[in-house]
């Protein structure tokens, strides 16, 4: 057995080597990045405290070194000539570099004149969850308490709210994987819908080759033929926007084939009679009109799923950001319940997690209608429970706000005059981008807390300086809801704070000082140990101390000797009987379908050089020089149709917008669909074409599928 | 220096990783030694990661008019040594990989060297450490020879490989799909 070995900030096991460069030394913490939370150690010169590169965390059991190219280039950024340093405010049209006094000073004096002005609601904070727990803790708060408002919400909302309302709905508790990564390995076979794992989650293909060289079979569902697809035994290239048809097209089969766990389905799940009768008209020939995948797929597709003893369906953003994200993930867990694998070894099901803490920040009250611990915001005992831990008056706590793109319909009726963007980048990830740049720049006042100048940041009237991820300390939660620890690699940067203490010094402004005592990012993690304390999310049992001892600890962990849960649902489901409620297939169009004026499919995505907006790849020489550009990815029987040539320009254009990029012809993609990645701001942004229809359930923009047309350039 | 470099271009996911973590590598002045190039992108989204094979004889050092390229006692074809190199470009012409490469700036050759500095520790490369799907491998050579032998285990029980065209055609045997 290998020992853990922890020097100073440097965490391994005694039978693992790395390289120790004389003069350096290695600090232990996580990439910034995906949902994966690599491993990695950060290569510090000891002299002068620079940070100078990285080595691989091979002992860390999720990802065993491995890093994606963003991965190995992230130390580049905390150092990066092009930080803010300095608080910035704008003047006639100019930034100018000022104190923190002199920005808290005129943040202070504009939040006090709106909030006196038009009540305490015309403030808002948009925050995100690409920062560490206690961070995203405190926005909540922040938000609540130090400024009162009831509008809060954040950029989970473009990422894992239909995750979350998918799994919330059938489970009745949201939680990103039923099974620990490093399972996976045991999987006989993976059901990939709508995930370029290969890009998005590079380092999770590991797992899969160690499967597939057992002999697991890949199913994966995409309209593209992403690289993990390649290797697919079945590619169900399914057109954008009909996921559910597709999971009913296979339930249908695993019902008429005699493929469902009768026994499981009967002692844990509800519905299944509704659902079988929601199915019944879903054959292989009408799931295959309505997919556009051929019949013999869909069939071999069942058949394999069908037979394989331990399953797991894997989803992201693909079926998720769609107007009924909420339904295609539950006709997606329906198929892994159906087959009886959720709860089990090897076998489940999960979301691939986009934002570093995608899976933390949702749960601790950053969204418009939750409170720490995955509490309800509409439930009186967790109001009650809440304030007794911030020390407020229950009658004080706000009311749920709206979700983040409806926030800027609140921005145009003049409902929001104020915002606070912290760690989020909306001017580009946003859909309908020309709308949402015109609502901020409307706003009375808007103030920006990043580290890099974003394209949101450029509307702001104040920019804060904000440290990067490794100039704190603090934990966040991966995929498989881990919570793992981010080390303080350096001090921060200039004059920079971390978030945490940004708010803290506004909220002081505004008078609530004395709720917002902390010294350290630790005092914060206690605090809302306690806060999450029997709440669904439990992670009260968790110190930074066992996550060190035990690679991380797993919640639910409601007391410290309880040994984490890396798996969910052994026994029980989180619903108020205990059971899963089978998802019942309701077919719907997405929000925008072709017509003779749009007669094309525009779907938006990712490439493995880039992380969301870009903000912080964008700056990085490597990444820049593998993907400077976006470009539109089509088949070249489309292009000829429409006399394009590699290369060449083409002008999109939809019902909200149109752009002019370059055309990439490839035959993995459907005749009747484009890509364009989405990760540049102003007349780069693909999304000034996407279409803001909102899933009813999780208020999730439908990035994945509106109509377009193309035109040579 | 126990272990080998396995590669198995199969695996590849094209994230071009490899390329990233060479230019991480101490000794590598911010350099990358290897690449990774599409098959064929209008095809397929098939990549495959290129570096040196430090071959036992190899070209470029065989064709340096200066002995500047030299080989370690493991066998690592280490770049050219800067006093020695006098920038004829030879060996970028002589390997069939396309490996070395050359720094105008500096008027010398630049080349994989298996990051001598961790592998001669038995740590692996830094492209090996990083690839996310393993394409890249530094190994025991018996490690080596029992991934072989269990592709082959694995097609033989396949009994057939997909080919161009028909991979999602394909199901082994043993689903029983074709059984009718």
């Amino acid at each position: 057995m290998s020992q853990l070995v922890k020097q100073d900030q440097f965490v391994t096991r005694d039978n693992v080597k790395n390289l120790h460069k004389p003069g350096e030394k290695l600090i232990t913490t996580h990439c910034c990045y995906c949902g994966m939370q690599c491993g990695m150690h950060i290569r510090v010169e000891e002299k002068t405290g620079k940070v100078v590169g990285v080595e691989p965390r091979y002992d860390w059991p999720v990802t065993k070194g491995k890093m994606c190219p963003k991965g190995v280039t992230a130390y580049q950024t905390i150092e990066h000539p092009d930080r803010i340093t300095k608080p910035l405010i704008k003047k006639n049209g100019q930034f100018h570099a000022v104190s923190w006094k002199e920005a808290l000073d005129y943040i202070e004096s504009n939040f006090k004149r709106i909030q006196r002005d038009h009540g305490k609601d015309a403030l808002s904070v948009f925050g995100g969850v690409s920062m560490t727990n206690e961070k995203c803790y405190l926005v909540g708060k922040y938000a609540r308490v130090g400024l009162g408002t009831r509008y809060i919400d954040y950029n989970g909302r473009f990422c894992m709210s239909s995750a979350a309302g998918g799994m919330l709905k059938t489970f009745g508790i949201d939680r990103g994987m039923t099974l620990p990564v490093p399972e996976l390995e045991h999987t006989d076979c993976f059901f990939l819908a709508g995930s370029n794992s290969a890009e998005c989650h590079p380092t999770s293909t590991q797992w899969l080759w160690k499967a597939k060289d057992k002999g697991a079979k890949l199913i994966v569902a995409d309209p593209r033929e992403v690289p993990i697809a390649r290797v697919a035994d079945v590619h169900l290239d399914l057109k954008p926007g009909t996921d559910s048809a597709l999971a009913a097209g296979i339930i249908h089969l695993l019902i008429k084939e005699g493929y469902v766990d009768n026994e499981y389905v009967q002692e844990r799940c509800n519905n299944f009679e509704e659902l079988k009768q929601s199915v019944a008209h879903c054959t292989p020939e009408y799931t295959s009109q309505v997919t556009g995948v051929v019949v013999e797929k869909l069939v071999k597709a069942a058949h394999i799923y069908g037979q394989s003893p331990r399953s797991v369906v894997m989803f992201a953003r693909g079926v998720e950001q769609q107007s009924k994200g909420v339904h295609n993930v539950q006709m997606y867990i329906t198929m892994s319940l159906l087959r009886g694998m959720v709860g089990k070894f090897a076998s489940g099901c999960g979301t691939f997690t986009g934002q570093g803490n995608g899976q933390g920040g949702r749960e601790h009250g950053q969204k418009a209608d939750l409170l720490p611990g995955y509490r309800k915001l509409t439930d009186p005992k967790a109001v009650e429970y809440i304030s007794g831990v911030w020390g407020i008056d229950p009658k004080d706590m706000p009311q749920p706000g709206v979700s983040a793109y409806e926030m800027f319909d609140l921005i145009h009726n003049n409902t929001i005059r104020g915002m606070h963007v912290i760690c989020s980048n909306p001017a580009v990830s946003a859909p309908n981008g020309n709308y949402v740049n015109e609502a901020f720049k409307k706003l009375d006042f808007l103030v920006v807390s990043d580290f890099f100048l974003s394209e949101t940041a450029e509307h702001a009237d104040v920019v804060l300086p904000t440290t990067t991820w490794a100039e704190d300390d603090g934990t966040t939660t991966n995929l498989e809801g881990r919570v793992i620890r981010i080390r303080k690699v350096r001090d921060p940067l200039g004059e920079s704070k971390p978030d945490w203490e940004i708010v803290s010094l506004i909220a002081e402004r505004m008078g609530k000082g004395k709720f917002f005592p902390y010294q350290t990012a630790h005092e914060i993690f206690e605090e809302f140990r306690v806060a999450s304390k029997g709440g669904p999310a439990d992670y009260y049992g968790i110190t930074w101390d066992r996550i060190d001892k035990e690679d991380g600890v797993f919640w639910p962990c409601p007391s410290e000797d309880h040994p984490g849960s890396p798996h969910m649902f052994k026994e029980r489901f989180g619903t108020e009987d205990g059971k899963a409620n089978l998802g019942v297939f309701n077919w719907t169009e997405p929000g925008e379908t072709q017509s003779a004026e749009y007669p094309l499919v525009l779907t938006t995505g990712r490439v493995v050089f880039h992380y969301l907006s870009g903000n912080q790849t964008r700056r990085v020489d490597f990444l820049m020089e593998q993907c400077p550009l976006p470009y539109a990815e089509m088949h070249p029987e489309l292009a000829a149709r429409n006399n394009l040539a590699n290369g060449d320009k083409v002008k999109l254009t939809t019902r909200r917008g149109h752009m002019t990029v370059d055309v990439r012809l490839t035959k993995t993609i459907r005749k009747d669909t484009i890509f364009i990645p989405y990760h540049w701001g102003k007349e780069l942004s693909v999304n000034q074409l996407t279409n803001p229809a909102l899933d009813p359930y999780s208020r999730m923009p439908e990035f994945k599928v509106c109509a377009v047309k193309i035109e040579k350039a | 220096m126990k272990k080998v470099m396995y590669l198995e271009f199969e695996r590849c996911i094209g994230c071009r990783s490899c390329q990233a973590a060479c230019r991480e590598c101490g000794d590598h002045e911010y350099k990358e030694r290897n690449y990774v190039e599409y098959v064929d992108f209008m095809e397929s989204r098939q990549t495959f990661p290129m570096m040196c094979m430090q071959c036992k004889d190899p070209a470029c050092a065989r064709v340096c008019p200066a002995n500047a390229i030299q080989i370690t006692a493991e066998g690592v074809v280490l770049s050219a040594m800067e006093e020695k190199c006098i920038g004829c470009r030879n060996c970028t012409f002589g390997c069939p990989f396309g490996i070395p490469k050359f720094d105008f700036e500096a008027n010398k050759m630049y080349k994989c060297d298996m990051c001598y500095d961790r592998t001669k520790e038995d740590i692996p490369p830094m492209c090996a450490s990083v690839c996310p799907s393993e394409a890249i491998r530094f190994i025991d050579f018996d490690e080596m020879q029992a991934l072989r032998r269990s592709r082959a285990r694995m097609n033989l029980i396949e009994g057939k490989k997909p080919s161009e065209g028909n991979k999602w055609n394909f199901v082994p045997e043993f689903f029983g799909v074709y059984s009718e």
